[in-house]
């Protein structure tokens, strides 16, 4: 589980998903539904678009809101979660999800511009 | 003469037989008797070598050709589009569109030796059909004079005879036109005055009903009194009513029947003056030839104005046609239609081929080059709207209006202003797609729109131009901090700042011009300077001169001219502001340095004095915070020395949604430059 954390760990969202099957990404939503056995959940991204989540330990406390989830892409469209954190309402400010989405597009649309990768290995 | 007329066009012509692009000699133009306000149309008389016709209007839109001497006697032209219309009851052909082939100067003289075309009699009248008296069209009053296509033959009152006498009725060609049902055809057609036409040619019109024969009929030179009938009319056979086309209306026409859709419908106004005192309303329709306004006033306010509703089709007819007053529309109409009492308007279920609302929307970045009192079309998302407010005329009149601030895909913004019930009734949340039809462009405030009594506002209306600009602004223009072309302060709202970067003050030259320039930025504060961030100013009321000690421990204020026990700390701190960008160092007066320190004046004072740990740690603090700065920018001179002195007029937290949505906007906006 350490190794996940040292290496570069796109942000992604629900289009770019079969673009990183096999690989560590971070994924940001909303929590939209969870699996009654706590083991999976589902989270939308700012396009509304819902990915599977699935956990190795089920789920001890209630989830909800904006979460931030790091693992692999299964090649079924999932995602393997080794780590996961929430975001709290932080002094009444609400994260714009939609905002977030526009953000990692462009993140993706200029690679060039943000060199993650290199970054990370170098 | 290299250019061959089409011989037999002509007869083609008001034959009905189709003849396509005829090229024709004209003999001569007249200058039809100019109507109201010097409406000035050309009359023409075009040969095609063989026979010649003065039954010819140039239509107004190409009076420019006239005007310029292309089209000139002898010339040749090519008639691209005709209509048929009637002046009372004589059939012209109104010329909408031609070409000269041939200046007059090229063609050298006559071509041919052509005959007037007068009924079915074989011209053999003068050649030169100038000299007959009976030249004249009549004007809007003349039905009753000689409306003859010049036979020296056929003077008015013989004629005027043999013609009522005639089985041809051609009035009874009326009531096939009204799906109204009009009684007495008789009435409605001014039958007066000379209809030159020989009765042999007299189809047998008889009565109602019989809208094909009359078409096939042999229209010869003038005289018949048909009905309108536009030969581009897009009536379909099955329609038993006979429509004219929005575009052929002129004060000339009698007995038309429009079938139009209500685009425009203002409010009833009221009006008091010295002559007395009455009511309007005014509503503008279209159909798939034009538009048109119409007014009704008084009573006709009463009988037509819950009748008439926005979008919908009626069937409208007995109006009288004037030439428009283009200082309250924005339609492309040289006439308006006022309903009188006989005025008829009936809804008309078969809408089919009657477009909806026709906008001409321009975009907010052009408002600047239009004309001050313009009557625009206006579409934008309403970006922010200040709260109804009540406001006293000169006048003595209270009146609620409500400004709203509008954005297009043109990047710029404008302000618009409702008034009365438009004002009060508009609904403002979600940022709603609004389109003004006929909003009054003013100089108030550099550029802005008015939305007046005759202008409609609609809301989120359903059409293509509207989702597009939804969807623009989904996309790009909800973080887009447009510039506004109205440069009033709003009081809530973003409108007014400037955004920059610290970069752009050197690139841009900031504050080099004669007046001071504003801007706001997002940076952070790199250094505060703590030595002199504070010095002793003079404890009265609105002065902060500083006050110089004196020997027994009073301080002196050479503003005030007067010694003080005490003084009082005030601020006047240096800080270097950075970004991505560049670094300035900027000042922070009194109230901008407490803001950002985050206490008094008086108190840091007192913990500089005591307290020099707690001192050091509010610089600390502030060092690296990021706020943004609005901020004065002047290039000034001080002692042979110039410096570029930025001062922070305030001092906000950053809002890092909006300042994301910018810096996005800023991406996608350079990416699509590149």
């Amino acid at each position: 589980m350490s190794t996940i954390l040292d290496v570069p760990r796109p942000r992604i969202n629900f289009s770019m998903l079969s673009r990183y099957i096999s690989k560590p990404v971070c994924f940001v939503g909303r929590v939209e539904k969870v699996h009654p056995t706590g083991k999976t959940f589902t989270v939308a991204d700012g396009e509304g678009q819902c990915v599977c989540v699935e956990l190795n330990d089920p789920l001890e406390d209630e989830l909800s809101g904006i979460v931030e989830v790091i693992g692999m892409v299964s090649n079924k469209g999932a995602i393997m979660a080794t780590a996961f954190s929430m975001l709290r309402d932080e002094k009444g400010s609400v994260f714009d999800l939609e905002l977030y989405n526009e953000a990692v597009k462009v993140i993706h649309d200029f690679p060039q511009h943000y060199p993650f990768d290199a970054a990370a290995s170098g | 003469m290299s250019v061959n007329l089409t011989a037999g066009a002509i007869e083609d012509l008001f034959n009905e037989s189709p003849v396509i692009n005829p090229v024709l000699q004209v003999m001569y133009i007249r200058e039809y008797p100019p109507g109201k306000q010097g409406h000035t149309r050309y009359r023409l008389n075009l040969s095609d070598g063989v026979r010649s016709s003065s039954c010819f209007l140039l239509a107004s839109q190409l009076n420019h050709l006239k005007e310029a001497e292309l089209l000139a006697p002898n010339c040749v032209c090519m008639l691209k589009k005709t209509i048929s219309s009637y002046l009372g009851h004589k059939r012209v052909l109104v010329v909408v569109d031609m070409d000269v082939l041939q200046t007059a100067a090229d063609a050298g003289g006559n071509i041919g030796n052509p005959t007037q075309l007068i009924g079915q009699t074989t011209g053999q009248q003068e050649a030169n059909p100038s000299t007959s008296s009976s030249d004249e069209i009549p004007g809007p009053s003349g039905y009753g004079t000689s409306g003859s296509c010049e036979n020296s033959q056929m003077k008015s009152s013989p004629m005027k005879s043999s013609w009522k006498a005639s089985p041809m009725k051609a009035s009874g060609m009326m009531s096939s036109m009204k799906a109204s049902g009009m009684p007495s055809p008789m009435k409605a057609s001014p039958v007066k005055g000379s209809g030159i036409v020989s009765p042999m040619e007299a189809s047998p019109v008889k009565g109602s009903g019989m809208p094909s024969p009359m078409k096939a009929s042999p229209v010869k030179g003038s005289g018949m009194s048909f009905p309108m009938q536009a030969s581009t009319s897009s009536s379909p056979s099955q329609r038993p009513t006979k429509l004219t086309p929005i575009y052929h209306l002129s004060p000339y026409l009698s007995n038309w029947t429009v079938r139009a859709r209500v685009t425009n419908k203002s409010d009833i106004r009221n009006w008091s003056n010295s002559r007395g005192e009455g009511k309007v309303f005014n509503f503008e329709v279209l159909d798939e030839s034009g538009e048109i306004r119409i007014t009704a006033f008084n009573s006709e306010v009463d009988k037509f104005f819950s009748l008439v509703e926005q979008n919908k089709v009626y069937l409208i007819s007995k109006g009288s046609l004037k030439v428009a007053n283009k200082q309250y529309t924005s339609l492309k109409n040289d006439y308006e239609i006022t309903l009188e009492a006989n005025s008829c308007i009936v809804p008309c279920e078969d809408s089919q081929g009657v477009p909806t609302v026709h906008c001409d929307f321009v975009p907010i970045s052009q408002l600047e080059g239009k004309d001050p009192e313009a009557i625009i079309d206006v579409i934008g998302v309403c970006e922010e709207a200040e709260d109804v407010s009540l406001i006293t005329t000169k006048a003595g009149k209270q009146l609620t209006k409500r400004e709203l601030v509008l954005s297009d895909s043109s990047g710029k913004m404008v302000m618009l202003t409702l008034w009365g019930d438009q004002a009060q009734k508009f609904n403002a949340s979600c940022h709603p797609v609004v389109a003004v039809k006929g909003a009054r462009l003013s100089t108030f405030g550099g550029r802005s729109l008015s939305a007046f009594f005759c202008s409609t506002v609609m809301v989120n209306p359903d059409i293509p131009e509207a989702f597009e600009l939804r969807a623009w602004y989904n996309q790009v223009g909800h973080g887009l901090c447009s510039q506004s072309l109205t440069e009033v302060q709003f009081t809530s709202g973003e409108f007014r700042t400037n955004w920059k970067s610290l970069s752009d003050v050197k690139t841009e030259q900031l504050g080099h011009g004669e007046k001071a320039d504003y801007f706001s930025c997002v940076a952070t504060v790199v250094f505060a300077r703590k030595e002199n961030c504070l010095y002793r100013a003079c404890p009265s009321e609105s002065c902060n001169k500083k006050v110089q000690e004196q020997d027994d421990g009073r301080y002196h204020c050479d503003k005030c001219g007067k010694d003080y026990p005490d003084f009082k700390y005030r601020f006047m701190l240096s800080v270097n502001l950075a970004d991505f960008g560049d670094n300035v160092w900027a000042t922070c007066f009194q109230d901008t340095a407490e803001t950002l320190l985050g206490l008094g004046a008086d108190r840091l004072g007192r913990l500089k004095d005591t307290d020099e740990d707690a001192f050091n740690e509010v610089f600390q603090k502030v060092h690296f915070s990021k706020h943004i700065f609005r901020s004065r920018v002047k290039l000034e001179t001080y002692n042979d020395e110039c410096r570029v002195k930025v001062t922070v007029m305030e001092v906000l937290p950053v809002d890092h949604r909006q300042h994301s949505r910018r810096l996005l906007n800023s991406i996608r906006t350079l990416a699509c430059g590149n």
